[in-house]
């Protein structure tokens, strides 16, 4: 009887007390990558090199013959700034779990953190690479492209939402790949279809957002991407232990 | 398969086999030519099930790729895999139908419309999930790393069939509940009346008899008054016959529907728009070959899941 009293205590306690832990584990994955990132600075570089080096091959030949008065323009923009920030995403974000195999360290981090956490931890620095870069890329367009940002929230809820559903999905896609060979080929080949629905969203609520458009005629949009994030991320919560624990 | 069960496997086999062959004859011989389309249309009898066979079929391997994350059974891989180079091939096929009607009737090979963008986002999922297993050496994992993504993957289905279709107004396949505001009945207007089809404004202005033929004169318009044009789409009464002028800028064409004295009923419809509720051997041809691929796909997934068996065996005997 009184054991059985005390068991829902018990198990109470259990979840508050592996709810902490979680969390915990999950910062000190983020932690231990931020610092393990801050040292090599591998994803910084390629992240950034990647971007610069798309916008201005664009900007050399494109920029002097778009005005910023053509319909054309606002739309070659958009697609301009996703071009940068998917692809960028690809060279950079991929490294995640990719050195944790090469450097043999994944099973010591399966041993020392709930699967979840680790994902949760990862995707924390992906999501804050991804904001970076989002942050970069709309600089150097302004820049070297002369882009004009007409509904300035509506463009940052854009951005934030899609790197959000990008970020995702980039973490689950390099989780698989890093127990696969031929791993940069392959990158990009897994990650396109997935990512694809939502970078037709994306480009077009940005160029809505450039152009000025009103908020009841993105709605779609918005909701669209907003369902992709939601959609990519409880299937990523799903997933990733099958992927962790093989 | 149990010995008990092969006869009625094999003659599942011929009545499938039968049954394709009836259809193929149908198709060119009992089908009656399109309106407007001529021969051409008659490659929907391939087209439309072939297209709905490599979405069922990515449907199946997503249910496997659960099934085996769940069980951890390899027969439950075979069985996704069967169904994922099944759905390769009828979306290949489906493709290359669907591109021969498009170039034939609106132009061009390749039009970026919401089905065909949806299908080869489907045909790069398949390529992708390939890609993955040839590049992972051991078997259990290459199993479950599939299955993660293939359910990943099919995730993005609901947007690829509803969100982003309804984002573009654009859709050249038939479908009314593709055109965002429009009904398959289209809408009945008086004299002066106002109504939209599609993103369009219509407006009745008046319209004319002489003998069996009426002709409405319509003006449309599209988003804030743009090109504000008059068309004239007319129908026979008696022979059915009708002239469809196209809105301006637009493939799509603006149909009179039927004339009473309620008023008359117009209709948005897109070029190779016909519908085959009216006409009894299109629909039964249709539904026949829908059902005859759908015996084909089980036939050949039968086979080929019962292939990935064996050279399992074979393989784990070789390793004994």
């Amino acid at each position: 009887m009184a054991e059985e009293i005390k068991r829902p205590v018990r198990s109470v306690q259990m979840n508050e007390r592996s709810a902490g832990s979680f969390r915990r584990a999950a910062w000190a994955v983020f932690r231990k990558d931020v610092r393990s990132e801050l040292r090599t600075r591998y994803a910084l570089n390629a992240l950034a090199v990647f971007a610069l080096t798309v916008v201005l091959v664009v900007s050399f030949y494109l920029g002097p013959r778009l005005s910023p008065r053509d319909p054309v323009t606002p739309a070659t923009n958009a697609t301009l700034l996703w071009i940068a920030l998917f692809f960028s995403a690809l060279t950079g974000l991929g490294r995640a779990f990719i050195q944790e195999e090469e450097a043999q360290t994944a099973t010591f981090l399966r041993l020392n953190a709930p699967p979840l956490a680790v994902f949760v931890g990862k995707w924390l620095l992906n999501m804050l690479l991804l904001a970076g870069l989002s942050i970069v890329v709309t600089v150097l367009l302004s820049l070297f492209m002369n882009v004009r940002i007409a509904n300035l929230a509506m463009f940052a809820l854009t951005l934030a939402l899609g790197s959000l559903g990008l970020s995702t999905t980039i973490t689950l896609i390099a989780a698989i790949i890093a127990k696969a060979s031929a791993r940069s080929a392959l990158f990009a080949v897994l990650a396109f279809p997935v990512v694809f629905p939502m970078l037709v969203i994306a480009i077009t609520a940005t160029e809505q957002a450039l152009t000025g458009a009103l908020w009841s005629a993105a709605l779609p949009q918005i909701q669209g991407l907003g369902a992709y994030a939601v959609a990519m991320t409880a299937a990523a919560i799903f997933l990733f232990p099958y992927v962790w624990e093989v | 398969m149990t010995e008990r069960l092969q006869p009625i496997a094999t003659a599942a086999k011929w009545l499938v086999t039968l049954w394709m062959l009836l259809v193929v004859i149908a198709m060119f011989v009992w089908v009656p030519a399109y309106e407007g389309l001529g021969n051409t249309g008659r490659i929907i009898m391939v087209h439309v099930p072939t297209a709905w066979l490599s979405t069922f079929a990515f449907a199946i391997a997503a249910w496997y790729s659960l099934m085996f994350l769940r069980r951890r059974d390899a027969r439950d891989d075979d069985r996704a895999l069967a169904a994922t180079e099944l759905g390769f091939l009828f979306s290949i096929l489906a493709t290359v139908t669907g591109s021969m009607f498009a170039k034939v009737i609106w132009g061009s090979y390749w039009n970026w419309e919401p089905r065909e963008t949806s299908i080869l986002i489907l045909l790069l999922i398949y390529g992708a999930y390939f890609a993955l297993r040839s590049a992972i050496e051991d078997a259990e994992r290459r199993r479950q790393l599939a299955a993660v993504y293939a359910l990943f993957a099919f995730a993005t289905a609901p947007l690829l069939t509803f969100v982003v279709p309804r984002l573009y107004d654009t859709t050249l396949h038939p479908n009314c509940a593709f055109l965002p505001g429009s009904k398959c009945n289209g809408i009945t207007l008086k004299q002066n009346g106002v109504g939209a089809l599609g993103d369009r404004r219509v407006q009745l202005l008046d319209v004319q008899r002489s003998g069996d033929t009426v002709t409405a004169n319509v003006e449309v318009s599209g988003v804030g008054f743009s090109n504000v044009t008059t068309l004239q789409p007319t129908l026979n009464v008696a022979t059915g016959e009708r002239v469809t002028p196209e809105f301006p800028e637009s493939r799509f064409m603006l149909a009179l529907q039927s004339v009473d004295d309620q008023g008359v009923r117009l209709n948005i419809q897109a070029p190779g728009n016909t519908s085959q509720r009216g006409n009894a051997r299109t629909t039964t041809t249709l539904m026949a070959s829908l059902l005859g691929f759908t015996g084909l796909f089980f036939w050949v997934y039968n086979l080929r899941t019962t292939l990935l068996r064996l050279r399992r065996r074979v393989e784990l005997q070789g390793l004994a």
